[in-house]
């Protein structure tokens, strides 16, 4: 399969840097805004905010297969080393289950919205704080993927190679 | 001109209250706020420009069978905007706070030629100009959707899509910058500071 990918850089990678973290801005923002204007929306009764979290809950469904597609590759080439393995195999695990989760989210939201765009369901509220909840994890374990283990930085991907790691 | 340069850095004044990232806590918080501001900010303008084209979208949806109103794009404009200008001012503090704690690698030049002093010039600027702009756009957009064109069914003018797309390109290369600071001058990243001081990754981070 490699062979398919361009030659790897100094960032062990076919292209000029990690997309996997620009693609996953529209999970993560439009996930946690969902949450925040559903929530803004029950409280202050201001069901137009509805309607906005059901597009930025939509458009979090549809980024998180392409974040999971450039993250699978790029997880391929990060060569993980010490406990950074088992990090990254959880958040892949997570990444694929946020996937059905918002998947899940946004049919039953469809559903939602076709009945009544005006009420949402407390238990929909609830779902949100519990998928605000599972973005948190998932963020902070690919925070440490990148801040403390450096993977797919340059001095790592040195050191990988001069089989310091 | 003698130019007079101390040889201890000021950060050294705070390094026992500092991490082996440089910083006093684990995870940087500056390139997670990042996330809702360049999310929230892509995906206002995008509905805007959804909004703004209605007329010729609106068969799609109707064949997707996925009930859509102008006005619903065009408060996802407004309101992620307005999320989007609130958490920048967030982002750049905090962005500014873990800048002055940076300690770049030494002798690096960045993949578009630049070497780490300018790079974070550009990005400390560059993101307060941005920050600017950002809150300028809000308070256009507010005019846009309370006054100028409140009876009309597109709320924005075509230049301020214009603005918009303008600055995708913008925040595009200041990104760039930013994952440069990270990714090759190493700054705020445990490892790659690790490695600068001569560790071993092996006992340092098993």
């Amino acid at each position: 399969m490699l062979e398919l990918l361009p030659p790897l850089n100094e960032h062990n990678l076919p292209w000029m840097d990690t997309l996997h973290p620009i693609v996953v801005h529209f999970v993560i923002a439009m996930g946690l805004i969902t949450f925040v204007f559903d929530l803004i929306g029950v409280l202050t009764r201001r069901s137009a905010l509805f309607e906005v979290s059901f597009w930025n809950l939509l458009f979090a469904t549809a980024a998180i297969f392409v974040a999971i597609i450039f993250g699978q590759v790029e997880a391929g080439l990060a060569e993980p080393y010490g406990a950074s393995r088992d990090i990254l195999n959880l958040h892949s695990t997570i990444g694929w289950s946020l996937a059905g989760v918002l998947s899940l989210m946004s049919g039953w939201r469809y559903v939602i919205r076709s009945k009544d765009p005006q009420q949402l369901p407390l238990a929909f509220l609830g779902a949100g704080g519990l998928l605000t909840a599972l973005i948190v994890v998932q963020v902070t374990l690919g925070n440490q993927l990148i801040w403390v283990y450096g993977l797919h930085t340059v001095p790592v991907v040195q050191a990988m190679r001069a089989g310091l790691v | 001109m003698a130019q007079f340069i101390p040889a201890d850095s000021p950060i050294e004044q705070l390094a026992g209250d500092l991490g082996a990232n440089g910083l006093p806590y684990a995870l940087p918080i500056h390139p997670n706020l990042v996330h809702l501001t360049i999310g929230l900010f892509v995906i206002a303008i995008a509905f805007d420009i959804a909004g703004a084209l209605y007329p010729v979208e609106k068969r799609v949806f109707r064949f997707l069978a996925l009930p859509i109103t102008r006005g619903g794009f065009h408060d996802v404009g407004w309101y992620n905007l307005l999320a989007c200008a609130i958490a920048t001012f967030f982002t750049v503090a905090a962005g500014f706070f873990e800048m002055l704690l940076a300690v770049p690698l030494p002798g690096v030049t960045s993949t578009i030629g630049l070497q780490s002093m300018q790079t974070m010039l550009w990005h400390g600027v560059g993101g307060v100009v941005i920050l600017l702009v950002i809150v300028g756009m809000t308070v256009w957009r507010g005019y846009q959707r309370f006054v100028w064109r409140r009876d009309m069914g597109r709320q924005v003018q075509w230049l301020y899509l214009l603005v918009g797309l303008f600055l995708f390109l913008v925040i595009g290369l200041h990104g760039t910058l930013g994952a440069e600071l990270a990714g090759e001058f190493g700054v705020h990243i445990t490892a790659d500071q690790l490695l600068a001081a001569g560790a071993d990754l092996k006992e340092a981070l098993p």
